[in-house]
């Protein structure tokens, strides 16, 4: 029974990172935030622009950084000098201009130059394997680490003729186990 | 003429690594002792031999000998000396050989220090090591030849690509190199062992310090290109989990798994097989990495040119793969572990979470690299994997590691009392607890509240660790507290040198927090006059200047930058461009910054007008970020302080050679 | 060795067992690890092919031109086609437009259709572009650049001398400025009846 009690943390932290990621829908919140707070440092910038027709660079760019040029390697269009990424930041101030919001200028890119635009695979078939797979492994081999660990916690230990709380003589060790023991005596 | 000879000498170098080889194999086999010699001597001299190629194509680079092709396509007349010698390591072939010049700079080190120790294992090595060069230098004489020649003479160079044209990029791949190609050390002493069968611990005490010191360097390559990505790429950011850049971590993950499973290893006798799977698969990883880069097989913008070593490294990475397994399986009943873990709540069981969590990421990791290309091979979509997917899945994941860095020291080995439990967590939670809210104050959002949260904890153990040996040393010894914090490194520098690194690690990670969640950005055009304001910072654009250089012209733009806090100007930001006479299209950029610890304030000039009258910017406020760099040095002090040999323990080794010498021959 | 003797008196079935597992799973790692190392060198292979440009049979596509059209390769059998890669980013496109336009104006009667597929661009950018050079060939983007990849361009320009039959006759990589060369290429693509019409 109490060793249900040691897997807790484990079981806890599996759960934590299984649905801190899983949902990436639920991160992003999170992270959109963490954006926005920042951007609203620099209202002074975006606050005339409000008016629609003028967007600022600003506007464009907080798209602009969800989104990856689709010329090069892992460059965000945020901060691409081609011209054709020049000419796509343009279009989405076009399209903020418009009333369009995030997602919608995010669609009309996905739709022009697939999925390659965003930065990470789409929620979608073959691409669910992208992030699954890291999960499964991970859950495997905890499943695993932790069933080795009970069988050896389960198996009485075959030194049982050293005391527990000694530590194995090991030559490098030697000092720290002196050490720990002074720690005992006067900590 | 002198090139000839360069070529020549690689081919001796060759033929000679294959006869090291075999005379390192039988030798360890028949316990010959002059074929063991004979291996020792062919490590040396191949070392020699590959160092002068390395020297003539040196000579070839700085003395503008354009008839070789490496040099005209990687040099030029204008070029300054400093990137003369660097570019040996700007292109395919030259970095190449530098990498086997590194190779076996280091296997004639490790031959010459371990030269009357570990008689059965250094046979072994020696020949273990050499299949790597061979590889390499297989590479060399085949698919890229570094002399080749162009045909003719051509007046002058193409120019070197204007990227590597930066400090940084001369000491990065330095740093890489050694780090990377340092891998195949502890790598040797695994298949010395596995072959020698002598599974007991020797191997791995041995090959701590031939892991930490790559390991070292390797984190310390990877910082500087970062730092070079930062200054060069202008993007605001250090790190994009582009393939080339994973393919220098995932190497590092493994590694640093494998420098902490060791431990358990030598103090409880288990994860024997683990630990070798896992430096196995650092190496593999290092080969596979080098193979990605050079191949064509994933586009990045670090990567080489295309060019045809891509099947040799497919077949070797087959032949280490299955070489090394088969191996593996045939020894696995000698790899048995002597003990057992006996508790949850023990250091060993800290130390397997570390494992875990380490090579989650790294699969993650490894996953994510190579995802595009297997969904265009399959399914023939593109997609790209980049910072969101990395972010999402291994973030998480970092941030269990840096709290198991801060539990795992508080854990006893074997098994922590409740009483230990208590004395041990109640004043780091308690740390913990109070950044958490202190974050919670100013920003409420999940991440940074929780990071630096468990930062704090990690630093409060590390305080609390020190303290307590601090305390307890001065009552034996009776020395005052530097003193004490001095026997501490140097007694058990292990230990506390291993929590320097933690604490280097920590001021990274407490980097990456507010550069990941309180970055701001600006992007604005500005009249000379004219004012930008960020945070609490105010720009004034004060014009441009140009400057010719022997082979570009600089245009700087300066800018005032003013502290909206104190008023006071705190200096002049000059962000700048360079264009190359060679290759004019391609401007590099050079952010100006102005660094406090709280923040850097980082301005990319992106371009301007009449003769800049005006001129558009970039700012972003990124905070925090002098600690990475700091943290940088913290750990490479660290993993100093943690190899630097231990005064019993030498005694200790010299010892067990002594013994070894007299039992063995 | 204290692990070996617990180890005998488990009985020789369940030794058996273990030992079955264990070669399972190496065969498992084995594999999985050959897979991977498998998948790289279909990975090789494919970007060494790639290198090759589409010829041969042209592959089909079907493109929605700017103006609304809808227009497949398969539908132009019988005609000559000239597809043209184009981006209104790409400064050596400009080039070759006036040039295009022009033999597109003198040759559409003659059984010759120009197609211009527009790469990785932008509407607004394009429109403007067309206009500019007053191009009245049809014209459309290349959704998620389908027909780019599977012709295996590897920039633009690039123009491809499809015959009558679908056929690829050549591949023009960079722009085409002489009219000689122009017309030469358009030699080879010419319907059969047509050009013997105009040769005579």
């Amino acid at each position: 029974m109490h060793r249900i009690k040691y897997a807790l943390p484990f079981l806890l932290v599996g759960a934590l990172a299984f649905l801190a990621v899983l949902s990436p829908g639920n991160a992003e919140p999170a992270m959109a935030q963490a954006g926005a707070a920042s951007s609203s440092t620099d209202t002074r910038v975006t606050q005339n622009s409000a008016t629609a027709n003028s967007v600022t660079p600003n506007e464009v760019n907080e798209v602009a950084k969800e989104l990856w040029c689709p010329l090069c390697n892992g460059v965000r269009l945020d901060a691409c000098e081609l011209k054709a990424c020049e000419q796509m930041r343009d279009m989405i101030a076009e399209q903020l201009a418009e009333g369009w919001n995030k997602e919608q200028i995010k669609n009309y890119f996905i739709e022009q130059y697939g999925p390659q635009v965003l930065g990470a695979p789409p929620l979608e078939g073959f691409n669910w394997l992208a992030w699954i797979l890291p999960f499964v492994a991970l859950a495997a081999g905890g499943v695993f680490l932790w069933r080795t660990m009970q069988r050896m916690v389960a198996s009485p230990p075959q030194e049982a003729t050293i005391p527990k709380e000694e530590t194995l003589p090991s030559v490098t060790d030697a000092y720290s186990r002196r050490l720990e023991e002074e720690l005992k005596r006067y900590g | 003429m002198i090139f000839d000879i360069g070529h020549l000498i690689l081919l001796t170098a060759m033929a000679l690594t294959a006869f090291g080889i075999v005379t390192g194999y039988l030798g360890g086999r028949w316990r010959n002792t002059r074929l063991i010699q004979s291996s020792f001597n062919v490590v040396y001299v191949v070392a020699a031999l590959v160092f002068t190629a390395t020297v003539i194509l040196w000579y070839g680079l700085l003395t503008d000998a354009f008839q070789l092709s490496y040099v005209w396509n990687h040099s030029e007349r204008a070029l300054s000396p400093f990137y003369k010698f660097s570019a040996l390591w700007g292109g395919q072939a030259g970095s190449l050989l530098f990498w086997c010049m590194i190779l076996s700079a280091y296997s004639a080190v490790v031959a010459y220090v371990n030269r009357d120790r570990h008689r059965a294992l250094m046979p072994y090595v020696n020949a273990a090591l050499l299949t790597t060069s061979l590889f390499f230098l297989v590479l060399l004489v085949f698919a890229a030849d570094p002399f080749k020649r162009v045909g003719f003479v051509p007046p002058d160079g193409q120019g070197l690509n204007p990227l590597l044209q930066n400090f940084w990029m001369i000491l990065h791949p330095v740093m890489l190199y050694l780090g990377y190609v340092g891998m195949a050390v502890p790598f040797a002493f695994a298949v010395a062992a596995l072959l020698s069968k002598r599974l007991d611990n020797e191997w791995v005490r041995t090959v701590r310090r031939w892991t930490l010191i790559p390991w070292m360097f390797l984190s310390a390559g990877i910082l500087m290109g970062s730092q070079w990505a930062y200054m060069e790429l202008g993007w605001g950011g250090y790190w994009a989990w582009d393939p080339v850049e994973n393919a220098s971590f995932l190497p590092w993950l493994t590694g640093t798994a494998f420098l902490h499973s060791i431990i358990i290893q030598e103090q409880r006798g288990i994860l024997k097989t683990w630990n070798i799977v896992l430096i196995w698969l650092t190496y593999f990883l290092v080969i596979l990495g080098t193979f990605t880069t050079r191949s064509g097989i994933i586009e990045s913008v670090h990567s080489f040119a295309r060019s045809d070593v891509g099947p040799y490294f497919l077949v070797y990475l087959v032949l280490i793969l299955l070489g090394f397994l088969w191996l593996l399986f045939d020894r696995l009943p000698l790899l048995r572990g002597e003990h057992s873990i006996d508790s949850f709540t023990s250091r060993e069981a800290a130390f397997l979470a570390n494992n875990w969590l380490f090579a989650g990421i790294a699969f993650a990791t490894l996953w994510g690299t190579f995802f595009p290309m297997f969904s265009e091979l399959l399914t023939g979509q593109r997609i790209s994997v980049a910072a969101p997917f990395f972010n999402q899945v291994n973030g998480p994941l970092f941030l269990l590691l840096l709290l198991l860095m801060g539990v795992a020291p508080l854990l006893g080995w074997r098994h922590t009392s409740l009483s230990a439990f208590r004395k041990q967590f109640t004043f780091p939670i308690l740390a913990g607890v109070a950044v958490g809210l202190l974050v919670f104050l100013f920003a409420r959002s999940f991440y940074p509240i929780i990071g630096l949260a468990i930062c704090a904890f990690v630093v409060a153990t590390i305080v609390q660790e020190y303290v307590r040996g601090v305390i307890a040393r001065r009552t034996t010894t009776g020395e005052n507290a530097l003193a004490a914090v001095a026997g501490l490194w140097r007694r058990n520098g292990r230990r506390y040198g291993g929590y320097i690194v933690h604490l280097g690690i920590v001021m990274i990670g407490v980097a990456v927090i507010g550069n990941e969640f309180y970055q701001q950005s600006l992007s604005v055009t500005l009249a000379r006059g004219e004012s930008a304001q960020i945070g609490r910072y105010e720009l004034v654009y004060d014009g441009m200047i140009s400057e010719r250089k022997s082979n570009r012209i600089e245009y700087h733009a300066l800018l005032n930058a003013y502290n909206l806090d104190s008023g006071r100007r705190v200096g002049v930001i000059t962000p700048q461009r360079n264009i190359y006479d060679k290759t004019p299209d391609m401007p590099t950029s050079e952010v100006g910054l102005h660094v406090t610890p709280f923040e850097d304030v980082y301005v990319v000039l992106n371009g301007w007008e009449s003769g800049g009258a005006s001129a558009t910017f970039t700012i972003y406020i990124n905070p925090l970020t002098l600690w990475m760099w700091i943290g940088g040095v913290v750990l490479v002090l660290g993993t100093l302080i943690a190899a630097w040999p231990h005064p019993t323990q030498r005694r200790s080794e010299v010892v067990r050679s002594l013994a070894y010498a007299t039992g063995d021959d | 060795m204290a692990e070996g003797v617990t180890e005998r008196t488990v009985s020789a079935e369940a030794q058996q067992m273990h030992r079955r597992s264990v070669r399972i799973w190496q065969a498992v790692f084995t594999l999985v690890l050959v897979g991977f190392i498998a998948l790289l060198a279909a990975r090789l292979i494919q970007t060494n092919q790639s290198e090759h440009r589409a010829s041969g049979q042209a592959p089909p596509f079907t493109f929605t031109t700017f103006d609304g059209e809808t227009i497949s390769l398969e539908d132009l059998r019988g005609k000559g086609v000239v597809l043209n890669f184009w981006a209104s980013w790409c400064a050596p496109c400009r080039d070759e437009a006036p040039l295009l336009e022009a033999m597109w104006r003198r040759e559409k009667d003659n059984g010759i259709v120009f197609i211009g597929l527009d790469y990785l661009d932008q509407e607004p950018a394009a429109r403007a572009y067309l206009a500019e050079f007053n191009i009245t060939y049809p014209n459309g983007p290349d959704l998620q650049s389908a027909a780019a990849r599977r012709y295996g361009i590897k920039g633009v320009p690039e123009t491809f001398f499809i015959d009558p039959d679908g056929v690829i006759q050549e591949l023009v990589v960079g722009p085409i400025v002489n009219q000689a060369q122009m017309e030469a290429l358009l030699d080879k693509i010419r319907p059969h009846s047509l050009s013997q019409e105009s040769g005579g």
